[in-house]
């Protein structure tokens, strides 16, 4: 029982930390109609440029803040430079981002590189939560509680703001939100930029669970983008779900079955796409 | 149709005579180059023939080549092992295709994706059968019935002939009812179903296809490099065969397969003066992006309508000024 | 028999209702328009028929035959055929390369990967027979979307007539055209063999009237009558909800 619920606890920190990542990719692609190819990457490098900071012996949270403002910086330099000549260009977009995982990934492998690194706990967070026999590491509980802190800030940012309305506008009907006078171009940067960031900030709080190595970046991507699909396009619930079940079966799996984890997170992926084609809670697509 | 006929015939001149003026390395070289021209060219066939952009091709390619080589333990013909990897790489992609092409552009590139990293993974932690991340050495050698083909010159010859014998078995293909049918389907899918269609057949038919000869190619590559790693699988390696597509041209079928020959030549080209060769592929790509336009056949195409379009213009010049000489001595 | 039953059907969006109980046949070589101001579910009911959209009630009989749940492009191959209100051809291709594709989709051979297309005799003599029937054999290297709006909307219906369908529904074929080309189109319909029956949705009353057997009107997602145009134009329900308040009818 209590290996179960440690169990538990770390599945749903891995989900929260998917979630992140891939509400960062599902909020280009909902609003923008770009797979940001790169963003794995951005991930990888926001936590190497973390990595830096603290072994400089700047604190983690600062750390955490630099590492965010550095891929939010990355992601409107790339955005203003490159992706805003591919819009509605898809195999362009396509190859324009995978070259950018090449470029990022390369020099992150020149300046960094192929060791195996770690970011350590944070020490306000670095100890345990006991009850009874089981011992729950704080650290988890904290990046459980900041997935469900925005996931809620999204559904508050998407429902009940200006900026919410314009983006699902946005999403709908691109021609009527630059008739109304709203700069589409200045939001898709701030799109850009705020789903860079939640690379990085998962990129960061990822550093003390999963490390920080080369290739992590593909690992990233791929889960995310299952998630996004598993969620359904457009759709926080969807992917907050998605991401949780994710990591659960992840975690479990790799108890149970330590060689076909990912088998059965791809399986999940099948299943809900041969009963729901547009995911559990996409927009049916007419 | 002739002009076609006067190239292919150019290139086989060229494909025979190649490996009379190049060194070893360079033998060597065009035969890899002549691999991956089969696999860009399946992967052609679905992007320009289809419009389905898959990031997971590799699968297809690893299938095939982890086919001849744990089989290939086994059992020792080279054309029961090739038609082997063929029939298996199919009928994956028949398998998956059929839940693949359910979705729609977006989800079909990330599904496929996801799926080339999970053979990816199985390769990787299925120790036991594929050698885990050591990889495995290919056992047989290459033996069409007349004696094992051992000399980089008789591989050579081997790997050209499959790709031209792919490039006659494409053009048929794209030019054949169901071919022709397929390519309606990517340009009006709704209306090829009110015309009394089933465009998911069509759509499953390309990708069975396609995904044969990625296994193909794979297979081929086996005997050519003589060990495999997981990394044949990788979405990395997709990524850079949809990359020779692209750079190639997408909708012609012999572009994918110049595609593949400069990304080949320059990879090897640029890694023997640097380490930095995915950086550097990285920024050429994005250059291609922002200054390119449509891939190599296509700015052929542009070169030649350049040139004529300077001739005629030429021609309307001389024919106004002499139109405005008739008219003075009149 | 009628060729067309389409009994009691219903259709709603969320909370709206397009269509309620609509009841139309189409008897064997019959010219039947539909009319209706805009909104009153005209292309629905096409979408429904031809089950683009799945009906919530009701059913539809081609002959017979219960079609109701069938897919639509099971319906070519039972004898019917539609076209759509907004151009909807493969713009790329030629005008001769849009007729393979609507004629190749009756022929056995359309599952065929070897022998080119191009190599089957009768295909060429069907493309060529069309061409010639309307005129435009001089524009069969044209690509579709270099073709003046009328010339396409003269291919959407012979696309929809390759398969030689007992039932051809057109929706709307005099859409977006300058007056002498819906003029050109009403002859073009009213010279389509009376082997094949019309289901025809239109605006211009000129033509519903040149070209009608039978008219049934549409208000509101609900058939108001259905009868001869003499007695739809003497229709005093059909003045007030359809002409606006007991104008005539200009026709």
């Amino acid at each position: 029982m209590s290996i179960f619920s440690i169990q538990l606890l770390t599945g749903l920190a891995y989900g929260m930390l998917y979630f992140m990542i891939a509400a960062g990719l599902m909020i280009i692609l909902g609003v923008m109609n770009i797979v940001n190819l790169a963003h794995g990457t951005l991930f990888l490098i926001s936590s190497y440029i973390a990595f830096t900071f603290i072994s400089q012996n700047v604190g983690f949270w600062a750390a955490l803040l630099l590492a965010m403002a550095g891929t939010a910086i990355l992601g409107i330099i790339i955005e203003r430079l490159l992706i805003k000549r591919v819009y509605g260009k898809e195999l362009e977009q396509v190859l324009l981002t995978f070259g950018l995982t090449y470029i990022i990934a390369d020099t992150a492998k020149w300046i960094w590189g192929t060791e195996m690194h770690t970011i350590a706990v944070p020490a306000l967070l670095d100890s345990s939560i006991t009850m009874g026999s089981m011992v729950f590491p704080i650290y988890r509980l904290f990046v459980v509680l900041v997935g469900c802190g925005l996931a809620l800030l999204l559904w508050y940012f998407e429902s009940r703001t200006r900026i919410g309305a314009i983006i699902r506008a946005g999403v709908d009907d691109r021609d009527m939100v630059s008739a109304l006078g709203i700069n589409v171009g200045l939001v898709f940067t701030g799109v850009f930029a705020f789903g860079a960031a939640l690379a990085g900030l998962s990129g960061v709080l990822g550093g003390p669970l999963i490390g920080i190595y080369t290739g992590m970046d593909s690992e990233i991507l791929v889960t995310s983008l299952i998630v996004v699909v598993i969620g359904g396009l457009g759709s926080w619930k969807g992917s907050f779900i998605g991401a949780i079940l994710i990591g659960l079966i992840e975690t479990f799996g790799k108890v149970w079955f330590p060689s076909l984890s990912m088998l059965i997170v791809f399986l999940l992926m099948v299943v809900v796409l041969i009963i729901r084609p547009q995911g559990l809670f996409g927009r049916e697509v007419a | 149709m002739k002009k076609n006929l006067l190239i292919m015939f150019l290139l086989l001149i060229a494909a025979a005579a190649l490996p009379f003026i190049v060194s070893e390395y360079g033998i060597n070289l065009a035969a890899e180059i002549c691999i991956m021209a089969i696999f860009a060219m399946s992967l052609g066939l679905i992007m320009g023939y289809a419009g389905m952009v898959s990031l997971g091709h590799a699968a297809f390619f690893g299938i095939g080549s982890y086919t001849v080589t744990i089989l290939g333990s086994h059992l020792s013909n080279f054309y029961l092992l090739i038609l082997g990897s063929i029939v298996l790489s199919g009928l994956v992609a028949l398998i998956t295709g059929a839940i693949f092409i359910r979705t729609s552009k977006f989800y079909f590139l990330m599904i496929t994706l996801a799926f080339g990293q999970l053979l990816f993974a199985l390769t990787w932690q299925l120790k036991d059968l594929t050698g885990g991340a050591d990889g495995m050495k290919i056992s047989s050698t290459m033996n069409l019935g007349f004696g094992d083909i051992v000399s980089p010159l008789g591989i050579y010859f081997v790997m050209a002939g499959a790709a031209i014998l792919v490039y006659i078995f494409l053009r048929f293909f794209v030019h054949s009812p169901a071919g022709k049918i397929i390519k309606g389907v990517m340009e009006n899918e709704s209306r090829m179903k009110a015309l009394g269609y089933d465009p998911r057949i069509y759509k499953l038919l390309a990708y069975s296809v396609s995904g044969a000869l990625a296994g193909f190619s794979g297979s081929l590559y086996g005997y050519f490099n003589l060990f495999i790693s997981p990394d044949l699988t990788n979405w990395m390696f997709s990524g850079q065969v949809m990359i020779m597509v692209i750079i190639g041209g997408v909708g012609t079928l012999i572009g994918p397969a110049i595609g593949a020959g400069l990304f080949i030549f320059l990879q090897n080209f640029i890694s023997t003066y640097t380490e930095r060769w995915p950086l550097i592929m990285g920024l050429l790509l994005v250059i291609l992006v922002i200054v390119g336009k449509g891939g190599i056949i296509h700015w052929f195409d542009l070169l030649r309508s350049k040139i004529f379009y300077r001739r005629s213009q030429k021609r309307m010049e001389y024919a106004q000024n002499h139109a405005q000489k008739e008219e003075v001595t009149n | 028999m009628s060729l067309l039953k389409v009994g009691n059907i219903s259709k709603s969006f969320k909370t709206l209702q397009v269509l309620q109980n609509v009841s139309v046949e189409v008897q064997p070589g019959e010219r039947h328009v539909i009319i209706g101001p805009n909104g009153a579910g005209k292309t629905t009911l096409f979408n429904c028929i031809t089950n683009v959209l799945s009906i919530d009630s009701g059913t539809v009989y081609l002959e017979g035959q219960e079609i109701s749940h069938l897919p639509s492009r099971k319906l070519v191959h039972l004898g019917m055929s539609r076209t759509f209100q907004k151009n909807n051809l493969f713009g790329n291709l030629t005008v001769e390369e849009n007729l393979h594709l609507a004629l190749t989709s009756t022929k056995s051979y359309r599952y065929q990967i070897f022998n080119a297309l191009l190599k089957h005799e009768d295909l060429k003599k069907d493309t060529d027979e069309v061409l010639e029937q309307w005129g435009i054999s001089s524009r069969r290297n044209v690509k579709v979307n270099f073709l003046s709006y009328g010339e396409q909307r003269l291919l959407e219906v012979l696309l929809a007539m390759a398969a030689k369908p007992k039932l051809l529904l057109l929706d709307e074929p005099t859409s977006g055209m300058s007056p002498a080309e819906t003029i050109q189109t009403a002859e073009m319909i009213k010279k389509l063999p009376r082997s094949v029956s019309i289901l025809i949705i239109e605006h211009d009353m000129e033509v519903v009237f040149s070209i009608a057997d039978k008219i049934t009107v549409l208000h509101h997602g609900e058939v108001i009558l259905s009868g001869t145009p003499e007695e739809v134009r003497n229709n005093e329900q059909v003045r007030q909800i359809y002409f606006g308040g007991g104008a005539k009818a200009h026709a």
